[in-house]
């Protein structure tokens, strides 16, 4: 582990360098406060040992900027002083410090203050894993593991900015499991279950790696398709389509026939500025496919030229 | 044990301590002597020209800096001359600046004939 020695005494600095490396630690020097700041910059550096007085800035306001910054990791400070007033040490640590000792330096016992620093780092890491797990599994559907409706709403207003800026246009496919209701109702919902994660199995193979899956609703799934324009989008919905219905789907009881329908929209439709705005469009277009006969794909502003056979499961 | 800690009291350095500090590395208080010296004669030369033209800001910062030199070498005497630098420095007072770096001086060229014949190591 990497550790930030910052100080502007020669002497002080080689004796702590010498010490924390027969620790076994890495000592990265610096002998300013500016110098300090521009060390932190490297986000392996999570352990500081700050001096107060230093030219220029000081350990006091490095503690200040280190604890204003937002993205990086937790940085656990220790600031060495020889102002050893109740004051002092109070000002010291409301600057954002950990922990405060006092020169000349004891070492056994900056030795120990330094465990405690790195137990407090090793507890964030771990923290901030579980942090992620957590946020992971609150993003996507338990079942079919893919994104989530509030996460892929997300993705796709971000989507549409980048669009907006790029000048390049956005696409969304809304697939509906066609008779998704029967499928459950005869073969019990385990088995829908089973297909419906086939389903989302078929299409995760059909996409670009740059498109977005998610579960919008029950037996919904929408994809979020960026730089896809109306020529694009239709080949890409018969594309999706056919990845599902052309085989039946095996499940543990039986071989089940399933089809989808699929309703498209893009950004370049007047409109649809806003993700809710596109979700609606691709929506009344899937309706208009089910409104076809399922099975089939139709693309907003081309309603007349539904794709796909219209064929009843 | 109280004769060799009363000894220690007349030496100009705590070899106990400072080798305490250090891990008992007695070519590493070489080192760290010689980074002593090196800087001391920068600094002597920045007071001098800062007692010169009044620099009380210059003449704490530097007795600061010599003080916390001082006490990582365990050179207890320096430490308290240096003490009394930084404070005719906080409160700006030229004549006790002044004879606060004579005795630093003295005191130095006492601590390097002192290190002549009693080097590191030789009380360990």
């Amino acid at each position: 582990m990497k550790i930030l020695v910052a100080e502007d005494d020669l002497i002080c600095s080689r004796i702590l360098q010498k010490n924390i490396e027969n620790w076994g630690y890495k000592a990265v020097l610096a002998r300013s406060g500016q110098a300090a700041w521009e060390a932190l910059q490297d986000e392996e550096l999570r352990l500081s040992i700050l001096d107060w007085i230093m030219p220029g800035m000081d350990g006091v306001e490095v503690c200040r900027k280190i604890r204003r910054r937002k993205k990086y990791k937790y940085t656990y400070i220790i600031l060495l002083s020889a102002k050893d007033r109740k004051q002092d040490i109070i000002a010291g640590l409301s600057s954002g410090a950990d922990d405060y000792m006092t020169k000349p330096v004891n070492f056994l016992e900056l030795r120990a203050r330094l465990q405690t620093g790195k137990r407090v780092i090793d507890l964030e890491d771990k923290l901030l894993v579980i942090q992620n797990q957590l946020k992971d599994i609150a993003s996507r559907d338990s079942l079919t593991k893919i994104w989530n409706r509030a996460e892929i709403s997300k993705f796709l207003s971000e989507e549409l900015e980048r669009g907006q800026r790029e000048k390049k246009p956005t696409g969304v496919i809304l697939l509906d499991v066609d008779y998704f209701k029967k499928i459950n109702d005869f073969y019990g919902h385990a088995i829908g279950d089973q297909a419906l994660l086939q389903v989302v199995c078929r299409l995760k193979r059909k996409i670009r790696k740059s498109d977005k899956i998610g579960r919008y609703g029950g037996d919904e799934i929408i994809i979020i398709l960026p730089n896809c324009g109306l020529t694009e989008i239709k080949r890409v919905g018969e594309r999706l389509r056919l990845s599902v219905g052309k085989r039946s789907i095996r499940t543990e009881l039986d071989s089940v026939p399933v089809t989808v329908s699929a309703g498209c929209a893009t950004s370049e439709l007047p409109g649809t500025a806003s993700a809710d705005k596109l979700i609606k469009i691709a929506d009344s277009v899937l309706l208009k496919a089910k409104g076809l006969g399922r099975n089939c794909v139709v693309v907003a502003g081309q309603e007349l030229e539904p794709l796909g056979e219209r064929k009843n499961v | 044990m109280s004769n060799s800690t009363n000894l220690d009291k007349l030496r100009p350095i705590d070899f106990c301590d400072v080798l305490d500090r250090i891990g008992g590395d007695t070519s590493f208080l070489k080192e760290l002597l010689i980074i002593y010296f090196q800087e001391y004669a920068e600094k002597k030369r920045l007071l001098q020209e800062a007692i010169a033209r009044e620099d009380f800001t210059q003449v704490c910062e530097l007795g600061h800096s010599l003080k916390g030199a001082s006490a990582n070498l365990s050179l207890s005497r320096l430490q308290r001359i240096a003490l009394c630098l930084e404070t005719a420095g906080r409160e700006r007072q030229i004549q006790l600046a002044q004879e606060a770096a004579r005795t630093l001086e003295t005191e130095i060229q006492t601590l390097k004939a002192f290190l002549e014949g009693n080097p590191p190591g030789k009380f360990v």
